[in-house]
């Protein structure tokens, strides 16, 4: 229990649909997503979620961060002695309380500057309310300096002094490449005081490069910022580099967890996930 | 000379209805047919404060605020749960419903007769505001203070919030945002905004009706900032200044009154769609529609 982020207990989640007949008749299907999901996060670690698509994995992701109601089950966020159920609390409180996200698509702020991108990822929201925005207030100025300072510290902790971010910093994000869009998305993880942070296939669509950096980002989130990461990832390599546990998740269902290799050795993983291993895996598929 | 103050007056309000509807429009995505209604609640506010109640011109303009804003709050408190779509039905319906009232509702409003000999309100009450010299000062002291207080709102930490929600509420929710408050926020600003407008017309013109807050007026403020453009300020400046010189261009070019009035509807009309083909952002704006 001390040792655990966040608790899923029994997390069951349907959507239904409609089915029109050749003879007109329209007919509810349910269909199952998420089957009494049971998971324990641990704190300071890198969890991976593995699946098929359509395993229910981003359908999890937005349950922990409220964007769906569950059916059934219990979601309990313990991030340091205080228990806080999930089902209780607005999407929008969870980024307050710790739990960030990055998204399978960027979700970036294409008309807003990199800089600004940065700016509204802190996730205390002092000086954005109306009533205070067209007075002098030096309170806001005074915090506003500070989160430019933090994002400029942010930058350079990750990229390094000469960085493409500070020199683009006042471009409008929408004029990034992809790959790095999705590198300040991790950095604007970094702006808010997470500790259980949800990453939806950070590598999905980026150069193999950029998906070292990316390893390396989320390596610094776990031992500079003591934050814990839940991740979704079809980049076997880059799970086995970076994970510390691993579950497997089918038709809904967690069907093995454990440490990576043994989750990734398993038979039925191999079946229905990865496909059958030609050769014996060892220490250099890693860096395939 | 008259007639160019005069020009200057309603290029004042249109200025301040279109900066004030900027802020629902092109910064916060909130696409509102109401604004005309909130036009006319500050106007005939202003009709009772002035005609009834003997205010003098600042408690005028904070009464016609203030009671603005609450019709905006009620209004947002219903109408924000909506989203896309049924939140612009939901502001034409309000429109409608206010229209209505102001139209039938004769022993408060007078109707279709409209209330005539509005007064001109007192500066501190001891300066009358009166003649067009006057009405040109007061416009454009309060159409600066609009473009002041948005260019300082556009440039704030609650201005990104609207540009982040514009762009992407799920993101800006996992950020830990209320977007919830930031609409309703930005939507009482705005109508309260509006209302200044409204008691300059009201106690500028001395008199008004019904027909001056229908649903063309509506459009008419929406048309001036897309074709101006959104997102800025300098952008719904440019279109306000459009859609009042447009009419007064075609006078001097000569065309007589009754075609005028059918050619300027439809200038209007060519400009949005060859703008919204073209240029979607508008003529100067920064946030296209089209994406």
């Amino acid at each position: 229990m001390n040792n655990t982020i966040l608790h899923i207990n029994s997390v069951s989640k349907s959507f239904s649909h409609s089915i029109k007949k050749l003879n007109g008749d329209v007919s509810k299907e349910e269909y199952c997503v998420l089957d009494k999901i049971d998971l324990q996060v641990q704190k300071g670690k890198i969890t991976a979620i593995i699946g098929s698509n359509g395993a229910g994995k981003t359908t999890l992701f937005n349950i922990v961060s409220g964007l769906l109601n569950t059916d059934k089950g219990e979601l309990f966020y313990t991030p340091n002695g205080k228990k806080y159920n999930l089902r209780k609390i607005s999407p929008y409180k969870l980024a307050r309380i710790g739990i960030g996200r990055m998204f399978q698509d960027n979700h970036i702020f294409p008309k807003l500057t990199v800089m600004e991108n940065m700016l509204i990822a802190d996730t205390d929201p002092y000086g954005e309310n109306a009533f205070t925005s067209f007075f002098y207030h030096r309170k806001k100025r005074k915090i506003e300096k500070e989160r430019k300072l933090r994002a400029e510290q942010i930058f350079e902790m990750l990229f390094g002094k000469a960085n493409p971010f500070c020199e683009k910093q006042e471009d409008y994000a929408e004029t990034l490449s992809y790959g790095q869009q999705r590198l300040l998305g991790l950095a604007r993880l970094f702006m808010g005081n997470y500790k259980l942070v949800l990453l939806d296939e950070p590598t999905a669509g980026v150069n193999p490069v950029l998906v070292k950096k990316i390893a390396e980002i989320i390596r610094k989130m776990v031992d500079k910022r003591q934050m814990t990461i839940l991740l979704i990832e079809h980049n076997m390599p880059f799970v086995e580099s970076l994970a510390d546990l691993c579950v497997f998740i089918n038709t809904g269902k967690i069907e093995t967890a454990g440490s990576v290799v043994e989750v990734l050795d398993n038979p039925h993983v191999r079946e229905n996930y990865l496909g059958k291993r030609t050769t014996k895996r060892n220490s250099t598929d890693a860096q395939a | 000379m008259n007639y160019v103050f005069h020009i200057l007056i309603m290029i004042n309000i249109y200025i301040i209805l279109s900066v004030s509807t900027n802020l629902l429009v092109g910064m916060a995505n909130l696409l509102s047919l109401g604004q005309a209604a909130f036009y006319g609640i500050g106007a005939y506010v202003t009709a009772y404060a002035l005609i009834g109640l003997g205010l003098p011109l600042l408690p005028t303009l904070l009464l016609a605020m203030g009671v603005t804003a609450i019709f905006s709050f009620l209004l947002a408190y219903i109408s924000l749960k909506l989203e896309g779509d049924y939140f612009i039905l939901a502001t034409l319906g309000f429109q409608i419903i206010i229209f209505t009232i102001l139209y039938n509702w004769i022993d408060v409003t007078r109707g279709p007769y409209g209330i005539p000999g509005i007064p001109s309100p007192k500066l501190f009450g001891l300066v009358k505001i009166e003649g067009i010299t006057g009405y040109i000062i007061l416009s454009t002291i309060l159409s600066a203070i609009t473009i002041f207080v948005f260019y300082k709102i556009i440039n704030s930490p609650f201005g990104r919030a609207l540009k982040g929600m514009r762009d992407d509420e799920i993101a800006m929710i996992s950020l830990g945002k209320n977007i919830t408050v930031l609409k309703v926020e930005a939507f009482v600003l705005s109508s309260a905004f509006v209302a200044i407008a409204g008691f300059i017309y009201a106690s500028y013109i001395s008199y008004i009706d019904p027909t001056s807050f229908n649903l063309d007026e509506a459009i008419f403020i929406l048309t001036a900032i897309l074709i101006g453009g959104t997102g800025n300020i300098k952008g719904p400046v440019i279109g306000a200044v459009f859609v009042v010189l447009l009419p007064e261009i075609l006078r001097f070019v000569g065309m007589p009154d009754n075609l005028a009035a059918n050619m300027r509807m439809i200038i209007y009309g060519l400009t949005l769609i060859i703008l919204m083909r073209y240029r979607p952002q508008g003529i100067a704006g920064e946030y296209k529609f089209s994406k």
